[in-house]
This record gives structure tokens, sequence and C-alpha cells, in this order.
């Protein structure tokens, strides 16, 4: 049987046997998107900021909340059955393989996620490029899932993971956006995980366009966490690690 | 450290399929202050086709750490490691998904063996008929009881009809009539020629045993013919060491 289609399936089948999981994909897309459109409807608009605060608020709660599903799903992911893997492992599951099916899944759930997140986006805002949209909140929600992954293969701990990954989403969100209390940034924060993404998102939201120099970079900060969620991920599967004696 | 998977000698008429030698093992701490624990400082063990071997000792004594460094997941500091063939291990806490049902576990790690599908369902009918947990085969791991979910535990190891067999306390949980189910199933597989070794702490046990270790100071101590200072007590709870 193919090890890498039968992974994919059995990931599938917990991810969906989890209901909180299903429940925080569906719900939180709603409840973040009104509320950084409602928390920014009430700041002043900004001559060098574009679009109106409540849809940029919206625009930014989008974003924020595929980033923070799926940074999240690729925390536990990691975490969730780390012992269980190793003994997969055992079995004759080469770690790539394995990580290749839990980053497959990963993909595949995100964009199931930002599917919802511009579902909501869809009907509170207007979308100059609809399908730009989608896959631009795809391509943020795949970022944060491969980080969350990341941060899951370092430290291995759900509630210490999850604090980085809630802290980090939300002030790269904030700083990456152009939230009027946040318009005089340092120059570091276009490396931030969601700064292009959003740039491309924010085009495509208002414009209809995006700029390939953004595209580029997102593709490349990807290309730099899968190397080195495999190189992390490898390192944990060796069998070198803080078994109890 | 070195692991090496050739064919090793032939003792008598049987082959030794698995061999440490000079095994040391520490543990350390990540910090910079903390306490390092020596667990093995030299251990000897081979095991060969077709005999039930037992490995006994105290609590922390390091029967689990040899045997993880046995089947090749956990890397030992110094020493060497030869193996022959498949090795099914059996971990003392089940390693499974909680979230499958016990088919979809026979599925994945049969993948992992290179089983085929209808090997996989082949091994499942069998095992489960063997065990007694066919009712159980849709049912999630996490909705198992700790009994059948260790029955599971150990048909992982089984499934792929391995050369060498690890059990580390596998029949925990188990009642009396699988636990003796269970031993026929051992003496069944070491008739066929596999090496079954075997963490074990019940006394009752030592007549199936065809060899005894005892893990003491760190060293692998051949007690076959003796009476263990520590190892084979009326202890069916062991503590996990």
């Amino acid at each position: 049987m193919n090890r890498f289609v039968v992974g994919v399936r059995a990931n599938l089948q917990t991810f969906v046997r989890t209901p909180l999981n299903v429940v925080l994909a569906l719900v939180l897309p709603l409840v973040v998107i009104e509320g950084w459109g409602q928390a920014m409807a009430g700041l002043p608009s900004m001559p060098t900021v574009e679009g109106i605060p409540l849809d940029l608020g919206r625009l930014l709660g989008a974003i924020f909340g595929v980033a923070i599903i799926a940074g999240l799903m690729g925390l536990v992911q990691m975490i969730s059955a780390r012992e269980a893997d190793r003994r997969l492992v055992q079995t004759g599951y080469a770690p790539r393989t394995l990580l290749a099916t839990r980053l497959a899944t990963l993909a595949g759930v995100t964009i199931v996620v930002a599917g919802v997140n511009f579902g909501v986006l869809w009907l509170t805002i207007d979308v100059e490029a609809p399908l730009f949209v989608f896959a631009f909140l795809a391509l943020a929600g795949v970022v944060y899932a491969f980080l969350g992954a990341l941060v899951g293969a370092v430290l291995p701990r759900l509630f210490e993971g999850s604090l980085v990954v809630v802290f980090l989403a939300m002030m790269d969100a904030f700083l990456s956006g152009d939230s009027p209390l946040a318009a005089d940034v340092p120059d570091f924060v276009q490396y931030f995980p969601l700064y292009h993404p959003k740039e491309l998102l924010q085009s495509a939201v208002f414009d209809g366009t995006f700029a390939a120099g953004d595209l580029a970079f997102v593709g490349g900060y990807l290309l730099v966490l899968l190397v080195l969620v495999t190189a992390v991920f490898g390192a944990t599967m060796r069998t070198a690690g803080g078994w109890s004696a | 450290m070195e692991t090496t998977t050739a064919p090793t000698e032939t003792v008598g008429e049987s082959k030794t399929l698995v061999r440490g030698n000079a095994l040391e093992k520490t543990y350390g701490s990540r910090l910079p202050l903390g306490r390092s624990t020596p667990v093995l400082t030299g251990a000897d063990i081979e095991v060969r086709a077709g005999e039930i071997v037992g490995i006994v000792g105290e609590n922390g004594s390091g029967k689990s750490t040899l045997m993880k460094i046995l089947v090749g997941v956990l890397d030992h500091d110094v020493g060497t490691v030869e193996r022959t063939g498949t090795v099914g291990w059996c971990p003392q806490e089940p390693l499974l998904y909680d979230r499958l049902t016990v088919s979809e576990t026979f599925r994945l790690f049969g993948a992992g063996y290179g089983m085929s599908r209808e090997e996989i369902d082949a091994a499942k009918r069998r095992l489960a008929d063997e065990l007694d947990f066919e009712r159980y085969l849709d049912y999630r791991v996490d909705q198992l009881s700790g009994g059948n979910r260790q029955k599971v535990n150990l048909s992982i190891a089984l499934m792929h009809d391995p050369d060498v067999l690890m059990l580390d306390e596998p029949y925990t949980g188990f009642d009396w009539e699988t636990y003796l189910r269970f031993w026929d199933m051992a003496q069944d597989l070491a008739n066929d020629g596999t090496a079954v070794v075997m963490i074990s702490h019940l006394i009752e046990e030592r007549s199936r045993l065809d060899r005894v270790f005892e893990v003491r100071d760190g060293l692998v101590h051949d007690v076959t013919d003796e009476e263990t200072e520590s190892g084979l007590r009326s202890d069916p709870e062991g503590e996990h060491e």
C-alpha cells in the first residue's frame, strides 16, 4: 500500500474526528473577521492607508483567522502523536514520507479553512479579484501551517507552542497590516510571515492585482520553512531522542 | 555507535538474529548543570532464532533501554548492534494513534511494514481472532479498554510475521485467558523459528523462557540457571522503567 496515501488518509481521519478542530475552522473566521473589522471601524482613516478601516479590519481579520488556525493545526499535528510517529518510523516509514503526509494534510485542510474565510470576507466587503483573494488567503495559511509545524517540531509542548504561535500571529497580523495604530513599523517587519501575503491580499481585494515580487518572496519563505521543518523533524525522529529509561 | 544488519553466525542449530556488544548508554540532561544517568555500561546480549528470552531486572535497571537499543528506536553511545531479519516491537505503553479505528491502525502500520492490502486484512483477521478483539475492529483506539488496546499494541508488533519479536511487558491488562493464549502464540512463534525477547516480571513465566538475562549494574548477566536477585518477582504491574 502507498505509504503517503495511507498516511494522509489517517491524518485527515484524525483531524475530522477532533470536533474542536472542525468547530474552530468553521466558527473562528466569522468571529475574527467581524471582530477585527469592528475593532478597526472605530479608528480614523489615515491618508496613507488604503481602504476604509472597517474593510481593512475585515481583511486583516481574514488573514489572521487563516494564519492562526493553520498555525495551531500545524503545531498540534507535530506534537500530538510524536511517540506514535517514532513507532511508525520503526515499522518502515521514512521520516520524510511521514512529514510529507503531515504537510500535505495541513495544506489541504488550510485550503478549506481559507475557503471559509474567503466566503465570509466575500460576503462582507467588495472583492475585486475573488480567485486571487482565495489563493492568497490559502497561501498565508500554508505559510503559518508550516510555521506551526516548525514550532511544534522545535518546541514539542502544546501550551508553550500555542503561546508562541498565537503571539506571533497576533503581532504579525497587527504589524504587517496597515493599521493606523501601527503606521510607523520598523523595516524588519517586511520579513514577518504575513507581511507579503497581506500585501498580495490587499492588492487583490482593493485593486484586483498583485505584485510578482511579493509572490516570489512568499514562495521563498515557504521553501525556507520547508527545509527547516524537514531538518528539525528528521532530527527529532532520529533515535537519540529523550525516551525514558 | 554502530548498527548493522549483517547476518551473524549459527550457534548449534540456531542462527543468531540479534547481537548487542559492549553497549553503553547514558541519559544526559539538556541543562548545563543537570545530572546524567548511566544506564548501560557495557552490556552484551545475543538472541537466537526459535528461542524465548526473558529480560529481567529491577526498576530503572535499563531493561527497556536495552530493548529499545536492540529494536533500533534508541541510539546507544558505545558498542555495536547486529540484527538479521525483520523486527516487531511491542512497547510497554501502546504507541498508537488514538483517533484511528483498530482497522485503520492496522492499515497504517501495515503500510509502514510494506504489506499489501490483502496481507494486512489477513493479518488483522488472524490476530483479531487469536486475541479475541474482532468486535472492536471499528472502534477507535481511544474508545478501547486498556486490555484491548494492549491486544492491538501487541498485534501491530506481530502483524508482519517478524523474525525477531521484542516485547516490553506485552500482557499488561490481559485477562487470564488472553494471557494464556498469548503464551501459546509466543511458543508457536518460537517453534516456527521466531526469536522472542520479552521483558518479564512474573515468576510464573520462568518455566516458559528458554534463557533469562538480568540487567544489573549496567551489564547483562545470563541467569538462566540461577535465581535472580531481583527479577521475576510476582509483580504483574511491574513499574515502567
